[in-house]
């Protein structure tokens, strides 16, 4: 591996990397415009995956199978898989409106976005023209992933022990926020659903549904009973019962 | 460039294809499988579901819990990476130093575990 | 490939740092393993006892001067300070959190991942106790800001920044009553400060290309690296004023100056009024500490480059903190903007060159922290049967209902106001002094005019307490039980002992000003 990075870092290019690129560096961009044009958010996700996956492998032909494997399971694997649960907790189906609320964003998001693309087009040019890197060649000369093991269990040994407190917040965090603890007296089963269903002061039977009048669609609306009450058993309890005007709650008159 | 240091990766896929291939086909083969027409019925009566799942197939919460744990522990195999490849020239401190690593990450995995988030009720 | 050695760890050094991460894996464990019952006196005693351990390895630590782990950490006069400020504030805070008197089950939510608003959540917040995952998370908070204020380079300094403000955006979520703002609260504060976090690593990448142009030496992240190529390096400062534009970015959202203030109304309020404080006290005390590393030390050859683009971050924090603080109606937000206001005094207090300025901002930090510690102490106590009563109209009267809190909160807001006699005065002597002396005249005209400004809305709640009837909406002020008390009391009494004999605190901070390089 050794002669391989020093090679890949002395800016020599061999066939089989350029063949590589080649093919991957179209697949890579058909992901990236996939991914934008995709109607369906997974769809969107999915074409993502190919792009990362690209980006992993031409992090490794460029002499970093560190990165490159990073890449792969850390962002392609973890990071992508995230977004998916992210967008099957939404629903996939939940597709975003169209209609912009903020006026002239659209315009201005491609505005920006050619600029941006100017600048780091520039950038590139400029970099390719004539500056020399340097560094990559001591920061290698072992070997990528050795050179980073020595940086990690060393000198920035104090960081890396540190990253564990922020996996321990991250796991504590998600039982947290997302978690919700049974008690075992909270764990009811089938014998004592029935029991409290037919415990005595208990309506066994459905609950009446709302009572949707001509003039109020909201099942806020109590239903009306066959003795002409109002119920309140026949409303969500977590919504206020509409209050009815006279002229809801009196005879349409069209039983005469 | 040459890819020879990568073969060991091709036989690892090759492996896992092979692994994979094998675990569902055993399923297969060597699982119990008495159908009837009963079996396939979705429900006694009624329309057949259209393969929409309601509510556009929504996952409940409790997914998030799954995939934060599995996000922490994929970090925590990129730290062994390097830890692996260069173990010969690491001294003892660096095994003291990733088992600390470990341990302070399965304290989280005990208290996931010893609070229900890995129970599927 | 040759041997590694590992670098050579001062572990007593580093104790401060140790027993609060190590109590916080301790926390876990005891939410793992001990039954529901006894967690919550478990977990307080044991963060409790871990900070006074912390504590006691500071004061044991006081005449380190060192650097270890690596050039990760430095243990010197501003971190041994800040970290025992931290690890005061933050016990007084941990009174607060754990009080379980004044609202039964204290002031967080049951189970987080119950619906706000259903059925099952009104049910919880009638009286089931508060979870206590609180306590590991801000123990782990705590550890974090201690080794905020103590790394000596970038690469330790974010992941500190990380430790710290994770726990924070969970216990933001973490409100018994008005959960939805809570959530809402904690939402705009992880995505405002994932985007800072961001804004600090690219930062710090650029920081990293700049010093590689130093000739005969390798780059690096740590401070004294960073100084020598701010110094040395032939090559074009455009990284370096981009880098550090970016880190500043990221240091002043924590810090809460504006134009990076935007969250800080919205989170106080929302978030548990114990938290809220703990974050006003101790986050402000972590940010500001590492803005003066980050300032004095690794870009301490660029004096004169940064010294006038802070200064207008600092003019433009105190005028929309003090101009915003007039128009609010919620006391909570009030705070909040009288905070945002502060960290612009707390500015010009970076902005001196001198130790004098460096001790004066140390000193600042501490007497705020104990104020705003005990302004929101006083703040869980005025509630109604929904929870805190936060509206300012729901204020007026407050002085004649129970005159002993209202006399109190009125000795804290003229702390704030700078009234002679409260450690308000003596701080802004002590940050507007050094400016002076060091050429800032501008800043501190700045200060005063708008310290005049902000006593105006301070003084306007004051004559609301006392000068109106109480009526029928004005509500009771619960009597706290024993921890919140001795918050409370700490919090006023240091406000007054820091405004009549600050000597003692402002020597202590002049002896610890110098940073070690």
């Amino acid at each position: 591996m050794t002669t391989s990075t020093v090679l890949a870092a002395a800016g020599d290019v061999s066939g089989g990397e350029e063949i590589t690129f080649w093919i991957l560096a179209p697949l890579a961009l058909i992901g990236a415009i996939g991914m934008v044009a995709a109607r369906n958010a997974v769809h969107s996700a999915l074409w993502l995956v190919l792009t990362m996956l690209c980006l992993g492998v031409f992090y490794v032909l460029q002499a970093g199978p560190f990165i490159g494997m990073v890449q792969i399971i850390v962002y392609t694997g973890a990071i992508m898989m995230l977004f998916l649960f992210v967008l099957m907790l939404v629903g996939r189906d939940a597709s975003d409106s169209l209609i912009e609320t903020l006026r002239g964003q659209r315009v201005a998001a491609i505005v920006l976005g050619l600029g941006f693309a100017g600048l780091v087009g520039g950038a590139l040019y400029r970099a390719m023209d004539g500056t020399t890197a340097v560094g990559l060649e001591q920061a290698n000369a072992e070997g990528n992933v050795q050179g980073i093991a020595r940086l990690l269990f060393t000198k920035y040994v104090f960081a890396f022990e540190l990253t564990s407190a922020l996996l321990i917040t991250a796991a504590v965090g998600a039982m947290v926020l997302a978690h919700i603890e049974r008690r075992k007296q909270d764990k009811v089963d089938q014998p004592s659903t029935m029991r409290a269903r037919f415990a005595p002061g208990n309506y066994p039977g459905p609950k009446p549904g709302p009572g949707v009048f001509a003039t109020s669609s909201s099942v806020a609306t109590p239903a009306r009973l066959p003795d002409g009450r109002l119920t309140e058993r026949s409303t969500p309890d977590i919504l206020p019962v509409r209050e009815l005007t006279a002229q809801e709650t009196s005879l349409k008159g069209t039983d005469q | 460039m040459s890819l020879s240091p990568y073969a060991p990766i091709i036989g690892l896929f090759a492996l896992a294809a092979a692994f994979s291939l094998f675990s569902v086909g055993a399923a297969r083969f060597a699982g119990p499988h008495r159908y009837n027409k009963a079996k396939l019925e979705a429900y006694e009566c009624g329309i057949e579901p259209s393969p929409q799942p309601v509510g556009g197939g929504r996952f409940p919460i409790k997914f998030y819990l799954t995939a934060m744990l599995f996000i922490v522990f994929d970090i925590e195999i990129i730290f062994l990476y390097p830890w692996a490849v260069s173990f010969d020239a690491l001294p003892i401190f660096g095994f003291v130093e990733m088992v600390l690593f470990i341990v302070a990450v399965f304290v989280a995995y005990a208290y996931v575990w010893r609070r229900g988030g890995l129970d599927w009720d | 490939m040759t041997e590694l050695k590992l670098p050579s760890l001062d572990y007593a050094a580093l104790a401060p740092i140790l027993i609060m991460l190590g109590a916080a894996l301790v926390g876990v464990l005891v939410e793992a393993f001990v039954p529901r019952r006894s967690r919550h006196v478990v977990q307080l005693t044991l963060a409790l006892l871990a900070v006074l351990a912390a504590l006691t390895m500071v004061v044991l630590n006081a005449d380190d001067r060192l650097i270890t782990a690596g050039q990760a950490i430095s243990v010197d006069g501003p971190t041994l300070f800040l970290q025992g400020a931290i690890l005061v504030l933050a016990a007084m805070a941990l009174l607060l959190i754990g009080d379980r008197s004044v609202e039964r089950g204290g002031a967080f939510v049951a189970q987080a991942a119950v619906t706000a608003e259903s059925a099952d959540d009104r049910r919880q917040a009638e009286g089931r106790n508060g979870l206590t995952e609180i306590y590991p998370l801000t123990t782990f908070a705590i550890g974090g800001m201690l080794i905020f204020v103590a790394a000596n380079d970038l690469l330790t300094m974010f992941i500190a920044l990380e430790v710290f403000s994770l726990p924070l955006y969970l216990l933001c979520a973490l409100a018994r009553r008005r959960r939805l703002l809570s959530q809402e609260a904690a939402m705009k504060y992880f995505l405002l400060g994932a985007y800072a976090s961001a804004f600090f690593l690219f930062g710090v990448a650029l920081i990293y290309g700049f010093t590689s142009g130093i000739p005969g030496r390798g780059a690096g992240v740590d401070f004294s690296t960073i100084n020598a190529a701010v110094t040395e390096s032939p090559t074009s400062p455009v990284l370096l004023f981009a880098g550090m534009a970016l880190l500043a970015i990221g240091l002043l959202f924590k810090a809460a100056a504006a134009p990076f203030h935007v969250w800080t109304p919205d989170v106080y309020q929302g978030a548990p009024t114990p938290v809220t404080g703990f974050m006003a006290a101790c986050t402000k005390v972590a940010a500001f500490g590492a803005l003066l590393r980050v300032f004095h030390v690794a870009f301490a050859g660029a004096a004169w480059d940064f010294t006038p683009v802070l200064g207008a971050v600092a003019v433009l924090t105190m005028l929309v903190g003090a101009v915003l603080a007039v128009t609010q109606t919620d006391i909570k937000r009030l705070l909040a903007y009288s905070s945002i206001a502060n960290a612009g005094y707390l500015l010009v207090g970076v902005l001196s060159p001198s130790r004098d300025g460096l001790s004066g901002t140390m000193f600042y930090l501490v007497a705020y922290g104990f104020s705003v510690l005990a302004a929101f102490a006083v703040v869980t106590l005025v509630r109604d049967a929904d929870g805190e009563a936060t509206h300012l109209s729901r204020w007026a009267g407050l002085g004649r209902r129970s005159p002993f809190y209202a006399g109190l909160f009125t000795f804290i807001l003229l702390a704030f106001a700078g009234i002679p006699l409260t450690s308000g005065f003596t701080s802004k002597f002590a940050i507007f002094g050094p400016a002076l002396d060091g050429g800032q005249a501008w800043l501190v005209i700045a200060g005063v005019l708008t310290s005049m400004v902000l006593a105006f809305p301070y003084l306007r709640v004051v004559v609301m307490m006392w000068l109106s009837e109480p009526g029928e909406s004005t509500p009771t002020v619960t009597v706290p039980g024993g921890l919140t008390s001795a918050a409370l009391m700490i919090g006023v009494l240091a406000t007054l002992v820091l405004g009549v004999a600050p000597a003692p605190l402002l020597d202590l901070a002049t002896g610890a000003a110098d940073f070690v390089r």
